[in-house]
């Protein structure tokens, strides 16, 4: 297998289905001319021609309403919105349209798109650029929204997304599009709806996505090494369809649970997570179920308060220990 | 003491917010001349003018950002959503300026802003005009997110949201508009039930159930089913999704050890998984059974031939508490 990074595996995939299928087009803010605003589609207008790789004025609401148009007449649409923050204005087309169309008439008609956009905090770019709104399209009916965290997944779910016949949201992150992985050749696709246990161990789950996925692995690891704590890390890489089973028989092995986002915590993924251990779980729990989050703040632009706010490693650690200790697990 | 509808309670809160404060103005689509499409409004324009009870194009971004503005400047607008659905168009505005610009400049600007939707379905309407969305807002930090579920609250808790200095998120139960209560019209509000704090609305020792907005009135409903058969649900309107009044909960939570939670929202990532995620956390060795969720399907809000399948009632839940039970 190839080590490439998140970034060059959706590029490929890109490529790689663009050649595939020739009801398969690119559109959106800057990806032809410029290549992408984190050139995931470089070379793609080259190759492709403006036909399939097309620029859009800066009008979300424009051509995602375009997309869905396209995508019900029997094309694949694959969008890039430059940033998730930048989906609000396209927040109706979105949930009213996208999401709504195919119960909406009975059937008759699908919507195959793919919006691509990545989400996250930590580039200083400030309160209205820095969010992960991934919770709200997960709470819609009729969407699917899967977000990635390595860039095996970037490879196989960007693959089963525009395959998919329904609405996808394919949430990046802006963190991740220069970590490094081993990426299966060929044809490769995830199915959408399957977590992966990234990591097995028999002492606590840890409950994750996207770029705290990575985070929860590398403090799983380090805890394994330092202290001989068994973390289970479980990666989502699916919002909506979650797979519900994965989650809950880990804590039912485990009995115990910490759930990391990157996200507010109030109304975030890890209310439904927490949600699920205990309905799933409730007699084997041996302990409350933990949420590590973001502070409930608009994301502030300067480095020290910006990292204040954001979930990292530390917390995490810390909120793992106190879950074991409130079980006496370190005696 | 007067006996009102819901609509008519809003309606005179309005009238009242109106009236004392020459700061508020009113705007929406079809507010003015038409009086709402609930009524909420009726006779406002004609007792206090175009320039305080105006009639917006069909634009609820303009709507919103506009009133953001005069927020700023001084003035404290109301704004009408029409309907639940049609509030996405607006979403830029109010997550990322309304709900941003108090904390962005420092505490310098406020944005004492009320934005008035009617939410939930029960009348024989369709998709974008039964939706649920309140999650989704008090997801985001900024916002003050409310429901009422009764004409009493209603009349109180518009005033209440208009006197606030934060921007308000102020749902409505439609299908209760027409629904009477007994409305005391002359009680100072200044000495009212705070607007952000829940509230016990029948004692039981069994199971707490939570509920606010349109589905109060049916937790009410089952609690007194469930009392035939010698079961105590105690039920608490929620009123504030953000902030919550989560001592109000665990308090409760804690006495009964059983706790389930209905809303018409699709459960998933909805209330109810904030406030079982919440629960668990904080009442962990209290419970007896995990905190189920009553709510709407995965799915797009049904056709009205369909929606009372979609909708949570009575028997839905009381086999969500008969099942905390069988734990």
């Amino acid at each position: 297998m190839a080590v490439i990074t998140y970034r060059q595996a959706l590029h490929d995939t890109l490529r790689a289905e663009l050649l595939r299928d020739p009801n398969v087009f690119l559109m959106g803010e800057e990806i032809g001319v410029f290549e992408g605003s984190y050139k995931i589609t470089a070379g793609l207008l080259a190759e492709f021609g403006p036909e399939r790789v097309r620029d859009t004025p800066i009008s979300e609401e424009g051509f995602v309403g375009a997309a869905i148009g396209a995508a019900m007449l029997g094309l694949r649409p694959v969008v890039e919105i430059m940033t998730i923050n930048f989906s609000i204005l396209a927040m109706d087309q979105i949930v009213n349209h996208a999401a709504k169309i195919h119960a909406m008439f009975g059937g008759q008609c699908a919507v195959p798109m793919v919006i691509r956009t990545p989400g996250g905090g930590g580039q200083q770019l400030a309160a209205t650029h820095s969010q992960n709104l991934e919770v709200w399209y997960a709470h819609v009916p009729g969407l699917k929204v899967v977000t990635p965290a390595t860039p095996a997944d970037a490879k196989g779910l960007l693959a089963a997304s525009i395959r998919d016949d329904d609405p996808v949201m394919f949430i990046e992150n802006l963190a991740l599009y220069n970590t490094k992985g081993e990426v299966p050749e060929g044809d490769y696709v995830t199915e959408i709806g399957t977590a992966n246990v990234m990591k097995e161990g028999e002492d606590i789950t840890i409950v994750s996505y996207s770029r705290m996925a990575a985070v929860a692995l590398d403090v799983a690891r380090r805890l394994e090494e330092d202290e001989g704590i068994r973390a289970e890390v479980v990666d989502l890489r699916s919002l909506r369809p979650l797979d519900r089973t994965t989650v809950v028989e880990s804590v039912r092995k485990t009995g115990k649970a910490v759930v990391i986002e990157e996200d507010w915590l109030s109304y975030g993924v890890g209310a439904e997570i927490a949600a699920t251990i205990q309905e799933g779980a409730f007699d084997y729990l041996d302990a409350p179920v933990r949420r590590v989050a973001a502070a409930e703040v608009p994301l502030p632009y300067a480095k020290p308060l910006e990292l204040a706010a954001l979930p990292d490693a530390t917390a995490l650690v810390k909120v793992i220990h106190e879950t074991l200790d409130a079980t006496r697990f370190r005696g | 003491m007067a006996t009102l509808a819901l609509a008519r309670a809003l309606n005179l809160g309005l009238r009242r917010a109106l009236e004392s404060d020459p700061r508020v103005v009113i705007m929406g689509e079809d507010v003015g001349k038409l009086g709402g499409v609930f009524r909420v409004t009726d006779g406002l324009q004609r007792d206090f003018g175009e320039d305080r009870v105006m009639d917006t194009p069909l634009a609820e971004s303009g709507i919103v950002g506009t009133a953001i503005g005069m927020a700023l400047r001084g003035l404290r607008p109301i704004c009408e959503i029409q309907f639940d659905g049609f509030v996405f168009p607006a979403y830029d505005q109010i997550v990322n300026q309304l709900a941003k610009l108090h904390y962005r400049s420092r505490g310098t600007l406020t944005v004492p802003l009320v934005i008035r939707i009617p939410f939930g379905g029960g009348i024989g309407a369709v998709e974008h005009h039964s939706e649920s969305p309140e999650a989704l807002f008090a997801h985001i930090p900024g916002l003050k997110v409310v429901a009422c579920g009764n004409a009493a609250d209603a009349y109180t808790m518009i005033q209440q949201a208009v006197a606030c200095d934060d921007p308000v998120i102020f749902f409505e139960p439609k299908r209760r508009y027409w629904e009477r209560a007994e409305v005391d019209t002359d009680a100072p509000l200044d000495q009212a039930f705070p607007l952000t704090a829940a509230r016990v609305v029948r004692e039981g020792r069994d199971v707490t159930l939570l509920a606010y907005g349109p589905s109060v009135k049916l937790a009410l409903d089952a609690a007194a089913a469930a009392a035939e058969e010698g079961r105590e649900i105690e039920v608490i309107d929620v009123r504030s999704l953000s902030p919550l009044d989560f001592h109000t909960i665990s308090s409760s939570v804690s006495r009964t050890g059983r706790c389930v939670v209905v809303h018409e929202a699709p459960v998933f990532l909805g209330f109810g998984a904030e406030l079982a995620a919440r629960i668990t956390e904080s009442c962990f060795y209290r419970l007896e059974a995990p905190v189920l969720r009553v709510g709407g399907f995965s799915i797009p809000y049904p056709p009205s031939r369909l929606e009372e399948h979609y909708l949570p009632d009575v028997d839905k839940i009381l086999d969500a508490v008969d099942r905390t039970f069988s734990y």
